[in-house]
C-alpha cells in the first residue's frame, strides 16, 4: 500500500510539474538536434484523479461508503509522421479503480499506420479496439461530459480486455456521394486480459472464498465497425461486432473441505464470446444526443445486454452540462432480478476553467447491483435505490 | 397520421437540403504552406481535412492542422460541422486513441500565419484581416 500511494504522489507531482513548466501546451520536440531530417515529435499527455462516494454499496473501489480516491488515470503519447503517409504512435498508461490497475504502468498502444489513400489504410501494433463511440477513448476524461460512462457498455475495470489489442487494422472512408460517408474498421488480434483486471475480478468474485484465478489466455479476437455518416451534418449511426475465440480460464476453486469437498483442486474451461454495439450520434449547435445498445454472448454462458440514451449541452466555453439513462442486465433471461441489474440515471455537471484543466462533478441514483462484481465487499444487496457521487479533475497537455 | 408524415418528410428534406449548401467562412480565409500543391479545396473536401477523413496530400505529405482559438470558431463551425468544443474534443480523442494528431494551438493570429509559413503540410483558417506573409491563400469552391 505504501509503494502504490509513493507512486500516486509521484505521478501527481510529475503532472503538476508539467502544467506549470509549460504553461499546458502540447510539446512539440525538434530531431534536428540530432542530425536527422525527421519531422519533430509530438508529446500529449494526461493525468486525472477522481473520488467516489456511494451510499449504500461499495462499488468500482472497496471503499466508496467512506469515500475513495481510488480512482485515477493517466496517460502520455507520443507520434510522428516521419514518412510520407506514416504515422508512428504511441501511449504509456497507468490508472488505478478499486483493486483493478493499480498504478502499474502499461504500453497502451504502440501502432504504426499507413494510409493510401482516404478510402484505405492499415495500422499494426498495439492498437486501440474501435467500437462504439467511446471505447477507444474510455479512459479520457477530458473527450466527454461525464465522469463515468455507462457502465454497462464501458465499465472502468474492464479495459485489459476491451481497451485495446496486438495485431491489425484495416480502415478508411468510403463517399457515398449525396448519401454522405461510410467509415470502416476491421481488426484482428490478441486481446491481453489479466488475472488482476476486470475480467479476473469478476471471474474470482463468483467462485469460493479461497479460490484464485491463475492465468487467463490471450484469446484471438476478430471484429469490425462500421459508421455511416449521415448527410445530415452531425449524425452518424454505427455498428460493431466482435468474436473472441476460446478465451481460457485456468483456476484453483476451494472447495469446501472434506468431508464436503476435495479442498483446492485446478480448473479450467473456456468460451467464445461474440458482442454487437449500435450506437447513434447527434451533434447540433452546442448540443450532443448519443444512444447505444450492446449484446454479449457467452458461450457457454449468459447473454447480458446494456443500453443508454445520452444528453448533454455546453453552456459556454467553461461549462458544459450532461445527463444519462443506462440499464444493464447480466441475464436476459432474468430482467426483474435486481442482482442481475443495474439501472443508473446520472447528472454531470463540466467546468473548464482553463483549455488544460478540467472539474466535473456528477450524482447518480441506481436501482440494482448487477455491476458490483464484489460480493465479498457488499454481503447484503438488495432492490432499493441508492446514490454515488463522483467528482474528478484532469489536467492535459 | 399522414399530416404527421408529411410534415416528417418535409422535415427532413429542409435538413438534407441544409446539408448541401456552399461554404462561406464568415469573417475568415484558408491558407496553407507554399509546398502545398493545391491551390483550391471543394467545401467538402476541406470538411474531410477537419474532420479527419483525409490526413495526407496529395504526395503524401501530412496535413497539419493550425488553428488559433476563439477568434476563427465560426469559420471553424462552417468548416468542420462542428461547435468549437465539440471540434476540440474530436482531435482528442484521436490524439488519445493513437489515431491522429491534435491541432496546432497558437496564441494569435500573426503567431498562426507565422506557423502555417514555416510548416510543411500546414494548414489554418486565419482572421481575414490577417497579414499573409509566406504563405498560400486557398480558394474554397
Amino acid at each position: 500500500m505504501t509503494t502504490k500511494h509513493s507512486t500516486h504522489k509521484l505521478v501527481l507531482a510529475i503532472t503538476a510539474a508539467i502544467m506549470a513548466a509549460g504553461g499546458a501546451q502540447a510539446y512539440e520536440v525538434p530531431l534536428t538536434g540530432i542530425n536527422t531530417n525527421l519531422p519533430p515529435v509530438d508529446f500529449h499527455g494526461f493525468a486525472s484523479q477522481g473520488l467516489l462516494a456511494s451510499s449504500q454499496y461499495n462499488y468500482l473501489a472497496d471503499n466508496t461508503k467512506t469515500g475513495s480516491l481510488e480512482f485515477f488515470e493517466a496517460g502520455v503519447n507520443a507520434s510522428m509522421d516521419p514518412f510520407p503517409r506514416t504515422h508512428i504512435t504511441a501511449q504509456g498508461f497507468m490508472f488505478d479503480v478499486g483493486d483493478i490497475g493499480q498504478y502499474k504502468p502499461v504500453l497502451d498502444y504502440a501502432s504504426v499506420t499507413y494510409t493510401f489513400n482516404d478510402e484505405i489504410g492499415v495500422r499494426g501494433g498495439r492498437i486501440r479496439r474501435p467500437q462504439g463511440i467511446y471505447n477507444e477513448i474510455i479512459d479520457v476524461d477530458l473527450a466527454r461530459t461525464s465522469v463515468l460512462l455507462p457502465q454497462g457498455i464501458y465499465d472502468a475495470r474492464w479495459r485489459d480486455f476491451y481497451a485495446d489489442l496486438d495485431g491489425g487494422e484495416i480502415f478508411g472512408s468510403l463517399p457515398l456521394s449525396k448519401a454522405g460517408s461510410l467509415s470502416y474498421d476491421g481488426y484482428a488480434g490478441y486481446a491481453h486480459p489479466s488475472t488482476s483486471g476486470g475480467v479476473g475480478n469478476v471471474i474470482k468474485n463468483d467462485l469460493p472464498p479461497g479460490s484464485s484465478v491463475d492465468s487467463l489466455n490471450s484469446p484471438f479476437t476478430l471484429g469490425g465497425q462500421l459508421w455511416w455518416n449521415t448527410p445530415l451534418d452531425g449524425v452518424r449511426v454505427g455498428a460493431a461486432y466482435y468474436h473472441a475465440f476460446n478465451f481460457q480460464q485456468n483456476l484453483t476453486v476451494n472447495l469446501p473441505p472434506p468431508p464436503f469437498g476435495p479442498g483446492p483442486v485446478p480448473s479450467s474451461s473456456s468460451m467464445n464470446v461474440d458482442n454487437t454495439q449500435e450506437s447513434l450520434e447527434y451533434l447540433w449547435r452546442n448540443w450532443t444526443f448519443q444512444a447505444e445498445y450492446m449484446r454479449t454472448w457467452l458461450e457457454p454462458g449468459n447473454i447480458d445486454d446494456a443500453w443508454y440514451a445520452n444528453v448533454a449541452y455546453r453552456f459556454n466555453k467553461w461549462f458544459e452540462a450532461g445527463t444519462y439513462y443506462t440499464e444493464y442486465y447480466s441475464n436476459v433471461q432474468q430482467r426483474d432480478n435486481s442482482l442481475d441489474y443495474q439501472k443508473d440515471l446520472a447528472l454531470s455537471f463540466r467546468f473548464d476553467p482553463k483549455p488544460w484543466w478540467v472539474l466535473k462533478l456528477e450524482g447518480h441514483y441506481i436501482r440494482g447491483t448487477g455491476l458490483l462484481d464484489n460480493n465479498a465487499n457488499n454481503p447484503n444487496q438488495n432492490s432499493g435505490a441508492w446514490f454515488m457521487l463522483a467528482v474528478k479533475t484532469t489536467f492535459s497537455f | 397520421m399522414k399530416s404527421f408524415s408529411l410534415k416528417l418528410g418535409l422535415f427532413l428534406a429542409v435538413l438534407v437540403a441544409s446539408s448541401f449548401r456552399a461554404l462561406a467562412l464568415d469573417g475568415a480565409v484558408v491558407i496553407a504552406n507554399s509546398n502545398v500543391a493545391a491551390d483550391s479545396l471543394s467545401a467538402d473536401a476541406l470538411k474531410d481535412i477537419y474532420t479527419a477523413k483525409t490526413k495526407y496530400w496529395d504526395g503524401g505529405q501530412a496535413i497539419i492542422i493550425a488553428v488559433v482559438p476563439d477568434k476563427t470558431d465560426a469559420a471553424l463551425q462552417q468548416a468542420s460541422g462542428m461547435e468549437a468544443s465539440q471540434f476540440k474534443t474530436f482531435w482528442q480523442r484521436l490524439a488519445f486513441s493513437g489515431r491522429g494528431s491534435e491541432p496546432k494551438k497558437a496564441d494569435d493570429a500573426a503567431a498562426l500565419v507565422a506557423y502555417v509559413a514555416a510548416t510543411k503540410g500546414a494548414i489554418a483558417i486565419v482572421p481575414a484581416d490577417a497579414a499573409l506573409t509566406g504563405v498560400k491563400k486557398i480558394e474554397i469552391k
